[in-house]
């Protein structure tokens, strides 16, 4: 079947089976592997994307769910050499180590700035309880979505 | 003394801007021209002896290229993986260490949940997976034993022939006859507990993964493979499993999703896929 997907602000048509998942459409299709994937049981959250701005797990989500509609990914976070403030949090507050679950941390904490631009620590460790850490601890990653939201700036 | 570059400063980490903006290099986003993708069939029992495998409509299924089962394996006397750590007993017999094939062949037995018994290679991911639903596997399933403090009572069911009780070696460090008696002798008070250590379970966030590359004219091969021990990975599979001279085998470590001593191993999946 056809689908058209807006990924990243940019326009695409191919086809796809009905059961091609929308992480692989990004991976393997796109070559966008920004987004991973950690354990294909929707446990993990490393493959994190917005669907019309919204956090999903991308693995979890057959490409066709996404026809006529618009995903992002890490790699359309930054606007060209200007990294996304959570980008920078993440680098200044030291919020990974591997950087394997990262790309998804910063996609579901996107998520939450965008309805709760001032989130409580508590509110924080809540958006993060579909998302793994396995190297860096919570504690820095928190960090980092705090230094995002104290230096936001019109995106 | 004067200001220096990084003493006492925090130093920002040079890979962080390619894994904050998508640009890591994790081994699955590694693609080749012509890559191909392996499935590995696994068996769904924790012992069981193999009488025998069918693999006719598995191998007509679409996209696949080759179908190897533990019987390929035997037939072209590919060795096992090694333990890459020598320990003795106690008494100084080296330990007893069973064979560790790549896939188990028909006559032989299923080790654990999960020991692999063939490997399905097609040109999609999902094309391998369908056909290797395809496969039949006709299992004599036996009686398991999965608790260590089981496994060493009379009469458990042994997990190796090689391994009376279920027992490779049995360990110790110091010298319990004369210090510890010693000082046990002159205690005041001694108490005594029964430590159980714990299963260890290191569980990184990306999966074990392996890329095979074989360039036939200048008969090399290149594994690309999550790693934190590629020249160990290297020397193992060629030394002790492949036969091969290590100039022709590179090993390259891309970016690593965590490891946390899981990934030092050498895994039985990067000899599948260095295979030619």
């Amino acid at each position: 079947m056809q689908v058209s997907i807006t990924v990243n602000g940019k326009s695409f048509t191919h086809d796809v089976e009905a059961r091609d998942l929308l992480v692989f459409y990004l991976r393997d299709t796109l070559r966008l592997t920004g987004t991973h994937v950690g354990c294909d049981t929707s446990s993990c959250g490393a493959c994190t994307v917005h669907l019309d701005g919204q956090a999903v797990k991308s693995c979890t989500v057959l490409t066709c769910q996404a026809d006529g509609r618009s995903v992002t990914t890490i790699e359309g976070m930054a606007n060209g050499d200007n990294l996304h403030p959570l980008q920078e949090g993440f680098r200044e507050e030291h919020g990974l180590q591997c950087g394997f679950c990262t790309p998804g941390m910063i996609m579901v904490a996107a998520d939450l700035l965008e309805r709760n631009p001032n989130p409580s620590e508590h509110e924080i460790r809540e958006a993060l309880e579909g998302n793994y850490c396995r190297c860096t601890g919570y504690h820095n990653i928190i960090r980092a979505i705090q230094y995002a939201a104290s230096h936001a700036v019109a995106a | 003394m004067g200001d220096t570059q990084y003493i006492g400063k925090s130093v920002k980490r040079v890979e962080d801007k390619r894994f904050i903006t998508g640009q890591g290099r994790y081994t699955d986003d590694i693609q080749l021209p012509g890559m191909v993708y392996a499935h590995i069939v696994r068996s769904p029992y924790a012992h069981a002896k193999i009488n025998s495998f069918d693999i006719a409509s598995a191998q007509s299924a679409p996209g696949v290229i080759a179908i190897f089962t533990g019987d390929d394996i035997k037939k072209a006397g590919m060795g096992g993986v090694p333990c890459g750590w020598q320990l003795h007993f106690k008494n100084g017999d080296p330990m007893v260490e069973p064979p560790h094939p790549l896939l188990i062949a028909s006559g032989d037995t299923a080790k654990h949940v999960g020991d692999g018994v063939a490997v399905v290679i097609a040109d999609t991911r999902a094309n391998a997976r369908d056909a290797a639903d395809l496969i039949y596997v006709d299992y004599e399933v036996f009686d398991a034993v999965t608790a260590a403090a089981d496994a060493v009572k009379p009469g458990a069911p042994l997990v190796h022939e090689s391994a009376p009780s279920n027992i490779c070696f049995d360990w110790e460090i110091g010298n319990p006859k004369a210090e510890v008696d010693a000082a046990m002798s002159t205690a005041h008070h001694i108490t005594k507990i029964n430590y159980r250590n714990q299963r260890l379970a290191p569980n990184a966030i990306e999966p074990r993964c392996a890329i095979g590359d074989y360039d036939g004219a200048n008969d090399r091969y290149t594994l690309y493979t999550t790693s934190q021990n590629p020249h160990l990975t290297r020397l193992l599979m060629c030394a002790f499993v492949l036969g091969l001279p290590e100039n022709k085998v590179r090993v390259v470590a891309p970016d690593v999703g965590g490891g946390f001593g899981s990934k030092i191993y050498h895994y039985i999946v990067s000899v599948h896929l260095v295979s030619k």
